[in-house]
């Protein structure tokens, strides 16, 4: 069907809308010639026939009143609902028509047909994946289960796309109430893909497939903060790291008190000294060595000034503890005299 | 009051004249009418009214292929039409006599 062919279907398809309310008889016999009438018509003369003729409704008011026909003034919700649907219809048509030759094709519709077992097969697949979601409670991936059975979903697969194909092969022959239910249950199936695949791709954008995250870039990303402890056990108040080359390792961020941001700045770890993980196991004696360092320390931190004096402090402490080995050798010495 | 109302009446009349002397298709008659003066004459009009004529038994149609554009459906005046063109014709005749007189008793200009 030409461009023209289609212009004057259409065309006949509105005034006979807009005529609906004549006795059937009569509007078959106004209107069975229009047809090759308009033909005439369009061969005579360029522009479409809107343009020569005015809006198929201003042509069957003509019509109607040449003819001799009562006059349409009392049309009815029907006769307007079909005289709309009829132009609905043919600008879909028309578009159909213009959409059809970038894609190759001579209609739109055209090309859209040979998709259609395309379709019956994704619809099998799009049922077997709906089961998929019912059976397991919302979990899915990319393959169907039935009941978290792979196997089972993978046989529901195959039966479902199989009789997909059949019911679209058969469509034609559906009476009403089949043909409804297919069309229903199609709609579901799509909107029910769409939301599928808008949950998949929030699930693939922030990367939540139900693991554990896990730091890819740094395995310290995770640590918060950082807690040295002598060879006693004892924490080591305002110890600092540096690496190989002497530059500070900076981990962590302070996020218990105002003072610890304040000692951010000189990255002194631990930054939250009450948030360590051990204790010393001796509640008694070794807890009381802390403490006092503790409780100096929070005096002194405020001012910059003691800071680097503080500093200093646990390493003495370090190296105390490290000197009873190395002193043993010293009082050894001592014996020599009495020798 | 305006040349479409007035050709309501006699639109009937100016076909069948038409078609008097020479058979036509719709577009052709049309035409026709139009050369002849009555340009506000409107393509449905001409369509419904050769449909109206055509269901009184007063034309008979047939169809002309043709080669380059599409098949036309040539109406002609039967008997029972040339009759009613004879009779319209009077009517008409006398009915735009007694006007004019009408009109020219009253010094109304032509």
């Amino acid at each position: 069907m030409t461009v023209a062919e289609q212009e004057i279907t259409d065309y006949v398809a509105r005034v006979r809308a807009a005529l609906a309310d004549l006795p059937p008889g009569q509007r078959d016999e106004l209107t069975e010639d229009l047809a090759d009438h308009l033909t005439e018509v369009a061969a005579e003369a360029e522009g479409t026939l809107v343009e020569r003729l005015g809006e198929p409704e201003t042509y069957a008011a003509e019509l109607r009143a040449a003819a001799g026909a009562a006059p349409g003034s009392g049309r009815n919700l029907d006769q307007r609902v079909a005289s709309a649907m009829a132009r609905v219809r043919g600008r879909l048509r028309a578009m159909d028509t213009r959409l059809g030759p970038p894609l190759g094709y001579e209609t739109a519709s055209d090309f859209l047909r040979l998709l259609r077992p395309a379709w019956w097969v994704l619809r099998g697949y799009l049922a077997a994946m709906l089961v998929t979601v019912i059976t397991t409670g919302g979990e899915f991936g990319l393959l169907p289960r039935f009941g978290g059975e792979l196997l089972a979903g993978l046989i529901m697969l195959i039966g479902f796309v199989l009789g997909s194909i059949w019911i679209g092969r058969r469509s034609a022959q559906l009476t009403r109430w089949p043909r409804s239910v297919v069309q229903v249950a199609s709609v579901v199936l799509v909107v029910f893909a769409f939301a599928a695949l808008i949950q998949a791709e929030d699930r693939m954008r922030y990367g939540d497939y139900g693991y554990d995250q896990t730091a890819v870039d740094s395995q310290y990303d995770r640590v918060r903060d950082v807690f040295v402890y002598d060879s006693e056990g004892r924490l080591v108040e305002n110890a600092r790291l540096f690496d190989q080359n002497g530059n500070p390792i900076r981990l962590g961020y302070p996020d218990c008190s105002e003072d610890a941001y304040e000692k951010q700045t000189l990255r002194a770890y631990p930054y939250c000294p009450e948030q360590a993980p051990f204790v010393p196991r001796a509640p008694g004696a070794p807890l009381p060595p802390v403490s006092p360092t503790s409780t100096s320390d929070p005096t002194s931190t405020p001012d910059p000034s003691g800071t680097p004096g503080e500093t200093g402090t646990p390493l003495p402490t370090g190296t105390a503890t490290g000197l009873p080995p190395s002193g043993t050798p010293t009082p050894t010495p001592t014996p020599t005299p009495t020798r | 009051m305006d040349t479409t109302q007035l050709l309501k009446g006699v639109l009937d009349l100016a076909v069948l004249a038409v078609l008097r002397e020479e058979d036509g298709y719709g577009y052709d008659i049309l035409r026709r009418l139009r050369e002849a003066g009555l340009e506000e004459v409107g393509d449905a009009s001409v369509y419904g009214t050769l449909r109206r004529l055509f269901a009184a038994g007063l034309l008979t149609t047939y169809v002309v292929p043709s080669e380059s554009g599409p098949h036309r459906k040539y109406y002609s005046l039967n008997a029972a039409g040339r009759d009613q063109l004879t009779r319209s014709g009077k009517l008409w005749r006398s009915f735009a006599t007694t006007m004019d007189t009408l009109l020219d008793d009253r010094g109304v200009a032509a």
